[in-house]
């Protein structure tokens, strides 16, 4: 298939007005009469709140109102309703939020909270699920089992158990009694952030009609006015969602994060907006927070590699709420498999209540926690085996006709993870190590393959509303969040494509505002391209058709004989016998002024195909597309320091169809830094009290450009999707997935150590080497 | 309890009151309605505050608003003259470095004050300039590459 405009490096709609600073973010927003709220947090990670004396905050110069928690009366939450807006009764994480001052400035407000005074009676804290989950525990909620949630995702009432997910495929006892090697590993996800450099930011404003305004730097402006709208008892019309420009999201801008606890402050002060923009330390701790899991694998395999059985046990310490974790839990459990059948599974995910913020999406659903354990215990089995890593690979793949640890079946449509690991084999591999070690360096090469399943809901979709101007340009609009990914672009080369009218002449939406975009559930999972471009191209050729129609009755003949070629709907034989589109934008106007036909506007939407809820086995459908794709690395490990520096991270992705070159790039590299981060250097860690270590960007060890690999590879595979826009499928969260794995695989390649658990730091690295000198 | 100062912002010359402690950002942000100076931090790790004071990148997160006193001050906003954009700027976008674009304003300051003093800076000095920046969308190659491609830029506008 020729292409006019998809494949090339269309330039970013949005890019001029990012490079000068221009764009709206939300910290940027000035409202008239704009009051600033600041937040109390609490001084223990888990407490009965036994007082709180807001009196010196009220008298302080500034201050409009103090608010606490006391007379709140509801819940809220998605999944699942067990989140408060502010504290009531008790604190259950560190950076819960226990009062609010809201005054005419920042600083006023900032001052005001440290005159407030609040005693707790201290209670057992835990920070990780193994704990919390023990028989004598004390309850993180007390209410647990009574909260309302979506059905299958019940409590253990009376434990600190969240949820579970048991997943079953085939009979895993009659997969481990075919199986005549057995290999077991536990592995760690330490808990991180997404760490966008923007911070979350809410404005909320309580109009006098009774309508309730919010600006949110959040992903999923229909979602928060739902729920708004739900604990305010007004209609989802009444609750106005606007989203600026979002600067950076990688999952934990998705979801209810802050909006919820700035409206219920904001209802105070009826008729004036509040603001409120976290401190960086408030964005790690009171917002979302990245995995907290731990899995427990056990794969059993024939002596030829034939895999036959896996059982998998994912324990997440969800935090002080489950309801944006619960998602990431189940997306991680069936995922444990990676890219491999197994004919048996028996999968289980524990979500359990932990005195630590809460954990939300981060870059993929849980797929780079469970698929580090998976990616890891490849490498070990070949090793026990005896055989070549990349052969027990490829005689289990899946791939068309085999079925994943759902039961569904894979199309060839769905990828072609044969092929990425072919690429990144010949690119990494096809030469012997230069050196196993030199005077300063141990050297290494890792692999890891990687399977994307897709991550939505049943009643998921995205809608386009597209329509030509008076001169046959074309604007479009659509609800999908751009935080960075590039979605505007993809929309309009897709629009280029599908209309052919060139790129310059489509102009993309900029904000999201509920009371003019068109609905779309959330920007998530990595499936704009492929729902968002599909709309795309539905909605064009609807306002073809359109102007087919009029055009049949202005050259008077029938509508299935004419050409659309962008400028002009012509007759198939004839094409001197033809209608301008730029006069058919607004109907066709005869020289007398009568005008026939439409005005040229489309609306479309997209959802998740054959998308179902799990059956009583856990199994389902998982609606829209499968990604597969290949990573490694080749790295060296300094002797004297335990450093590892990335002299090469390589990546292929089966994508489909590649939109826009530059920005697919942009995309790989970014996902793999991140994923470079959690490997190497980043956690957020809780001492046992719940207090945090290192909530600040100085300690965190967010990487740099020093961080970053010698070389870059950067490769696609192009099988077409049978749904995404001219083959395309997404790609926004496949590159952090099996770079964990690679990098680890690739130590194990350098200095025989085995790690089951990120960040593996220098100091770990010479601790590792000192004992086995011992050895 | 607070006091006046006297900068040169973009060329134009303001006074502010200021209170005891506040930074130039809040001068910049807040009481210049100059909102193209992004806040990633507040500690100065993430660089997204970076502006020019006297020809050197600061944090302006850090930079007390009373030693911008007498001082000129450039951002973000006095570097595209409304029509063409600076160099730098169109060294970023045409390398795919503009992403999310929240850390870019930094980014372009950061350069600006670079190449100003140092117009043939070595990889080296462009690595370490930009080391003092996380951005998280793009991994750093577009970015390094965007630096590069500014100096060539502002290389072949330079007179001979």
């Amino acid at each position: 298939m020729e292409f006019t405009y998809i494949g090339k490096n269309v330039p970013r709609p949005d890019a001029v007005a990012k490079a000068t600073g221009k764009v709206r973010f939300l910290d940027d927003l000035r409202l008239p009469g704009m009051l600033h709220a600041a937040f109390l947090r609490p001084t223990h990670a888990h407490a009965k709140i036994l007082s709180i004396d807001t009196a010196e905050a009220e008298r302080m110069p500034g201050v409009v109102k103090v608010v606490t928690g006391r007379d709140i009366r509801f819940r809220y939450g998605e999944n699942i309703k067990d989140r408060l807006p502010l504290a009531v009764g008790k604190v259950r994480w560190i950076g819960e939020p226990v009062a609010a001052v809201i005054a005419e400035t920042v600083r006023e407000a900032r001052a005001a909270v440290g005159k407030i005074v609040a005693r707790y009676e201290p209670l057992p804290v835990y920070v990780d699920a193994r704990d919390a989950m023990k028989e004598d525990a004390v309850l993180i909620h007390e209410e647990s089992g009574t909260f309302e949630h979506l059905p299958g995702m019940e409590a253990v009432p009376g434990t600190n158990i969240a949820g579970r997910y048991t997943l079953r495929k085939g009979d895993v006892d009659e997969g481990f009694r075919r199986a005549e090697v057995v290999v077991e590993g536990e592995f760690n996800y330490p808990f991180g952030s997404s760490g966008a450099i923007e911070p979350h930011g809410a404005v909320a404003l309580f109009h006098e009609d009774g309508t309730i305004e919010i600006w949110s730097s959040s992903i999923c402006p229909f979602i928060v006015r739902e729920d708004v709208a739900h604990v305010y008892g007004l209609p989802a019309s009444a609750v106005r969602v606007h989203i600026p420009e979002v600067g950076g999201c990688f999952g934990y801008k998705s979801d209810v994060t802050i909006e919820q606890t700035v409206a219920y402050v904001a209802s105070f002060v009826p008729g004036r907006p509040v603001k409120w923009v976290a401190t960086r330390q408030e964005d790690l701790l009171s917002t979302l927070i990245g995995h907290g899991m731990r899995t427990r694998i056990r794969i059993g395999a024939r002596r030829d590699g034939t895999l036959t059985a896996l059982r998998t046990t994912v324990i997440h310490s969800t935090g002080a709420s489950k309801d944006t974790g619960i998602h990431v839990l189940i997306a991680a459990t069936h995922n444990s498999t990676g890219a491999y059948e197994f004919p048996h599974c028996l999968l289980e995910g524990l979500s359990v209540y932990t005195n630590t913020p809460p954990v939300g999406a981060y870059r993929g659903y849980g797929h780079q926690e469970s698929q580090f354990a998976v990616e890891r215990m490849m490498d070990i089995l070949a090793r026990r085996l005896g055989m070549d890593p990349f052969a027990l690979r490829e005689k289990n793949y899946l791939g068309p006709g085999r079925t994943t640890s759902l039961g569904e079946r894979l199309w060839e449509s769905n990828g072609d993870v044969r092929k990425c690991a072919a690429v990144i084999r010949e690119i990494v591999f096809s030469r012997p190590k230069a050196a196993a070690e030199d005077d300063r360096y141990y050297y290494g090469r890792g692999f890891a393959a990687l399977m994307k399943s897709p991550k939505g809901a049943p009643f998921s979709s995205k809608s386009c509303y597209l329509k030509f101007n008076a001169d046959g340009s074309v604007s479009i609009n659509m609800g999908g969040a751009e935080v960075g990914q590039g979605l505007r672009t993809v929309v309009r080369q897709v629009a280029a494509e599908a209309l052919r009218i060139p790129p310059e002449r489509i102009a993309v939406y900029t904000e999201i505002d509920t009371q003019f975009s068109p609905w779309e559930w959330q920007t998530i999972g990595s499936m704009f391209t492929i729902q968002g471009g599909r709309s795309v191209i539905r909605a064009a050729e609807k306002a073809i058709a359109m102007m087919k129609r009029t055009a049949a009755q202005v050259l008077r003949v029938d509508e299935d004989r004419l050409v659309y070629d962008g400028e002009h709907i012509f007759l198939n034989h004839d094409p001197s016998v033809r209608v301008a589109v730029a006069k058919l934008a607004r109907g066709y106007m005869y020289d007398d002024g009568v005008t026939v036909g439409e005005v040229v506007h489309a609306t479309s939407d997209t959802r998740l195909p054959r998308q179902s809820n799990p059956d009583a086995c856990g199994q389902g459908t998982m609606g829209i597309t499968y990604t597969f794709g290949a990573q490694a690395c080749e790295l060296r490990i300094e002797k004297a320091t335990g450093r590892v520096i990335i002299d090469h991270l390589a990546s292929c992705f089966d994508v489909g169809r590649v939109i826009n070159p530059r920005q697919i790039r942009g995309q790989v590299t970014g996902g793999a830094m991140m994923a470079i981060g959690a490997t190497l250097y980043e956690e957020l860690r809780f001492r046992p009290d719940g207090t945090a270590v290192n909530p600040h960007f100085r300690k965190y060890g967010f990487p740099t450009v020093r961080e970053m690999p010698g070389r870059w590879t950067v490769e696609f595979v192009e099988t077409p999707e049978h749904i995404g826009p001219y083959g395309a499928r997404g790609i926004g969260e496949h590159p952090v997935i099996g770079v964990a794995p690679a990098i680890l695989n690739a130590i194990h390649d350098a200095i025989g150590v085995e790690f089951y658990e990120i960040p593996v730091t220098p100091e770990k690295i010479k601790k590792a080497l000192e004992e086995k000198g011992k050895n | 309890m607070g006091q006046t100062i006297t900068l040169t912002v973009n060329g134009v010359r303001r006074s502010v009151e200021v209170e005891d402690g506040e930074r130039l950002i809040d001068v910049l942000r807040e009481r210049l309605g100059l909102t193209g100076t992004k806040r990633g931090c507040d500690d100065g790790s993430c660089g997204a505050c970076v502006v020019v004071v006297d020809g050197k990148a600061e944090r302006s997160c850090l930079f007390l608003a009373a030693k911008a006193d007498g001082r000129e001050v450039r951002t973000i906003e006095g570097m595209a003259d409304g029509r063409a954009l600076h160099p730098v700027q169109e060294a970023m976008i045409e390398a795919g470095a503009v992403q999310c674009g929240y850390c870019i304003p930094g980014i372009v300051m950061e350069l600006d004050a670079l190449f100003s003093r140092q117009p043939d800076a070595p990889d080296e000095a462009i690595v370490e300039a930009l080391a003092r920046h996380l951005c998280r969308c793009t991994g750093y190659e577009a970015i390094l590459e965007g630096a590069r491609l500014a100096r060539r830029k502002l290389a072949e506008r330079r007179p001979a």
